[in-house]
């Protein structure tokens, strides 16, 4: 028998389970070094933001009245910022904020 | 012997708000900050919905998108060789008419979507798309285009722009332009000769309505089905990531992509300028073209007018002289 | 009601695949392998069997099209000969890594170059290291049982790999032989419905094959090779279900004819053992003390049985119908897995390879006169002159 350590192991013929909602063995919110600000009163929910986004990072909330970002996954690539269509989306630097997040380590 | 009956109808939308809400393509995945191919996924699996199998040739859309040990599809996928996204798709495509048929799976046929780079769609993957193309397979075939074999760190394809800097066409003194070649057509590679193909359209991220309209009119048409697919890659293009959506749409503006569908034999055209801005526009915004002469943009800006003369057929293209000659 | 016909190799497979109630097949032509495909395509057309007829573009792209088939769920069955099997070669890794049972009925041809529609071993045999199991037939009826087998086995979760059935071009695909075809409700009762734990569903979503980080690459290979210690388990409770359900006494990895008290051996697979057989009984009617060893399986290698078989004997003679070019033996293949299964023995026999049948060519009784008189020999003179013999061309004897 062999014994395989738990970092190493592979599914069976490497079929592994599909997501459902979130992919969360690949963070990547610690990629950016500009993150979107949205200024809600400037919004007018022309679903840009939403569409745009490559990782699928807005989305609107539960009442369908706000766009709002998963920081968790957000890369920072501010496509969002260039295609809003009202100037609501503007960038700032990660590290000013409070719970600015960075990469410290490598991913693997 | 009957074959499966497709009842499925996806309805086209009206406006960017009514684009789905449901992503089938989650957030978590290795690929580039503004990677256009990984946008154009987005859209495809929100047009096409859960009763998809997607297959991923090796590519950007495979490798970046699958390590490791996982994926962002909420549907079934697979990955396959670069070389056989069309073969496998046709057999999935042949094992669910047979086990629908013989009751062992039950629904309708699901939406059997190859997502190859240009690549594998019209280079190393040209063969399995035609085969499938000309077997009339229910399924759809997707090339999403970024011009170049950019998971390998950027190298030249048969759609790469003439004038393109790639680690294989670089710019020298024996060789000014980098890329002497045209790129190849791949809708018309398709339109031209396989009679099974009732739907050919090209898309682009610029405009998502409009793609995830041609993506379900594509996977509603009983029978083979391509997309080109237009996707900007600020990595292998050296442009900032930020316009991935704005470079895709001066690409139809100025005429270096065509927005076009081809129905049972008719064109129709998408998003047309009244006048065409010059490919400078396009192209100075980017680093791979950054090495050219005013020569070499001239006989960009001569293709594309020639292009446009004619859409979709296929263009008088200058040959590159011997080196010696130039 | 079982019945006996006069079937080719070719058509014995088609029958087999036409009990096994194959769901795809995907075709390309070439010889000699072509013939299975004609069958199928009549047997299609006129509704004998339910099943979708792909008409792949190339050999490459048969594998493709059956691994999708077999991915989604259904019994696949693809095959080909020479330069199309290794032009397929890029695919079988990911099948067999991918554990998506589907059968290749390989009809051996010589490879290029030049043109050479005769058999031999190497097409497949260039391939046995990916994966896949592989055995060979040497007759019509072996190629039936043969693909039955392999599909129960290679289809069986604890093995869960594709299997190469293969058998000579033309001596048996195109050369008729009595094949005994049984009943279908036996069929059933030995091979199950094809079932794979983890379809392309979209009722059950997974994702097939993401990238892995090279540090993951060795347990990805410990899968295929536990996969291997596993099968001789699940072959011989297979053919111990087929010898009971169809009635017959196949033993699971080698056949011995009259090795009793044999001296020298040939150890032999494929077609031209039936000559061998005939060669073995004219010599022992002359006194000669000859026996023959048929090998079935080429993988899993059947290392234990292959031991303890041939350690019986003073010299054996290992019959080759495929190349090594540079390998050990400077030979063939079969020679290098003979001796190493023969390693550990105390007692072993003295070996040597006689490269014969190559490219085609007849292996006619005179040919294994001539192996057993160099067999006799080295075992009067207690060592063997030379490791590999080409049959027919040496300078000396």
């Amino acid at each position: 028998m062999f014994i395989i350590p738990k970092e190493k192991e592979v599914p069976l013929g490497c079929v592994t389970p599909a997501p459902v909602t979130e992919q969360p063995m690949m963070i990547t919110g610690n990629w950016r070094e500009y993150r979107p600000v949205l200024e809600p009163e400037k919004c007018d929910l022309c679903m840009n933001c939403i569409v745009f986004c490559p990782d699928a990072c807005f989305q609107l909330d539960e009442a369908g009245e706000m766009v709002v970002l998963n920081e968790k996954y957000c890369k920072g690539c501010n496509i969002c910022i260039n295609e809003c269509a009202t100037d609501a989306l503007s960038k700032a630097y990660e590290l000013d904020f409070e719970d600015g997040v960075v990469r410290l380590e490598k991913p693997f | 012997m009957t074959v499966a009956v497709r009842t499925q109808n996806l309805p086209p939308i009206k406006l960017i708000r009514n684009v789905p809400k449901e992503e089938y393509y989650v957030p978590g995945h290795r690929t580039c900050a503004g990677c256009g191919p990984a946008l154009q996924y987005k859209l495809v699996a929100k047009a096409a919905g859960p009763n998809t199998i997607f297959l991923g040739p090796t590519g950007c859309m495979y490798v970046a998108n699958a390590s490791y040990l996982c994926t962002p599809y909420t549907v079934p996928w697979m990955h396959t060789q670069i070389t056989n996204g069309g073969a496998v798709a046709s057999g999935i495509e042949a094992a669910y008419k047979v086990l629908l048929r013989k009751g062992k799976r039950t629904g309708e046929l699901p939406n059997i979507i190859v997502m190859a780079g240009d690549g594998g769609t019209v280079d190393i993957g040209l063969q399995a798309m035609s085969a499938m193309m000309y077997r009339a397979h229910d399924a759809l075939f997707i090339c999403y285009d970024n011009e170049a074999y950019t998971n390998t760190g950027i190298q030249t394809s048969p759609t790469t722009p003439y004038g393109a800097n790639t680690t294989f066409t670089p710019p020298g003194s024996a060789i000014p332009e980098g890329k002497t070649l045209f790129p190849k057509d791949p809708p018309q590679l398709v339109i031209g000769g396989h009679p099974a193909v009732k739907y050919v359209a090209t898309a682009s991220v610029a405009y998502p309505v409009d793609l995830i309209n041609k993506v379900r009119k594509a996977l509603n048409v009983q029978g083979p089905t391509f997309l080109h697919i237009h996707a900007p890659c600020p990595k292998g293009w050296k442009f900032d990531e930020a316009k991935t959506v704005e470079i895709a749409r001066l690409a139809i503006e100025t005429g270096m992509w065509n927005m076009y569908e081809w129905e049972n034999g008719e064109y129709r055209y998408q998003f047309k300028p009244k006048k065409y801005k010059p490919v400078r526009e396009y192209m100075k915004l980017q680093g791979r073209f950054a090495h050219l002469s005013e020569a070499h943009i001239a006989k960009q800006q001569a293709f594309v007018d020639a292009k446009l003369k004619a859409h979709g057929i296929p263009v008088e293209v200058p040959v590159p002289p011997p080196r010696a000659q130039q | 009601m079982a019945r006996e016909m006069m079937l080719s190799g070719c058509a014995a497979a088609a029958q087999a695949a036409k009990m096994a109630q194959v769901e795809v097949i995907c075709s390309y032509p070439i010889r000699p392998y072509s013939a299975i495909m004609m069958e199928l395509a009549k047997m299609v057309a006129n509704g004998e069997l339910d099943a979708e007829f792909v008409h792949g573009e190339g050999e490459h792209a048969q594998l493709s099209v059956v691994l999708g088939a077999a991915a989604a769920g259904a019994r696949a069955l693809t095959g080909s000969s020479g330069v199309g099997v290794t032009y397929a070669f890029e695919t079988y890794s990911p099948i067999a890594g991918g554990r998506i049972p589907l059968q290749m009925m390989i009809a051996d041809r010589a490879l290029d170059p030049p043109g050479d529609f005769g058999s031999e071993h190497t097409d497949a045999m260039s391939c046995r290291d990916q994966g896949w199991l592989m055995g060979w037939a040497e007759t019509p009826q072996e190629v039936f049982d043969n693909c039955l087998i392999n599909y129960r086995v290679g289809e069986d979760h604890r093995v869960l790999l594709p299997q190469f059935v293969c058998q000579d071009g033309y001596f048996v695909s195109h050369i008729q032989g009595k094949v005994v075809l049984p009943d279908q409700s036996q069929v059933d009762e030995f091979l199950p419905p094809y079932a794979l734990p983890h379809p392309l569903d979209p009722k059950r979503p997974v994702s097939h094959g993401p990238q892995i980080r090279p540090d993951q690459g060795t347990v990805m290979d410990l899968q295929r090779a536990q996969a291997m210690l596993d099968t001789p388990a699940v072959i011989k409770e297979a053919i111990d279900d087929y010898n009971r359900i169809f009635g017959r006494k196949i033993s699971p990895f080698l056949e011995e004819y009259m090795t009793e008290d044999a001296e020298i051996a040939f150890f032999i697979m494929g077609a031209h053992t039936m000559t061998a057989r005939h060669a073995v009984k004219h010599l022992r009617d002359q006194g000669v003390k000859i026996g023959l060893v048929k090998l079935r399986f080429v993988r899993p290698w059947p290392t234990q049985e292959v031991a303890e078989a041939l350690s019986k004997f003073k010299a054996v003679g290992v019959v080759e119908t495929s190349t090594s070019y540079g390998g050990a033996m400077r030979g063939g293949n079969l020679l290098h897995e003979v001796r190493a299964s023969l390693y550990e023995v105390p007692q072993r026999p003295l070996t040597t390879s006689f490269m014969a049948g190559l490219g085609g060519e007849m292996v006619p009784l005179k040919d294994f006169y001539y192996m057993a008189d160099i067999l006799s020999k080295a075992v009067k003179d207690g060592k063997t002159k030379k490791t590999v013999y080409w049959v027919g061309f040496e300078a000396e004897d």
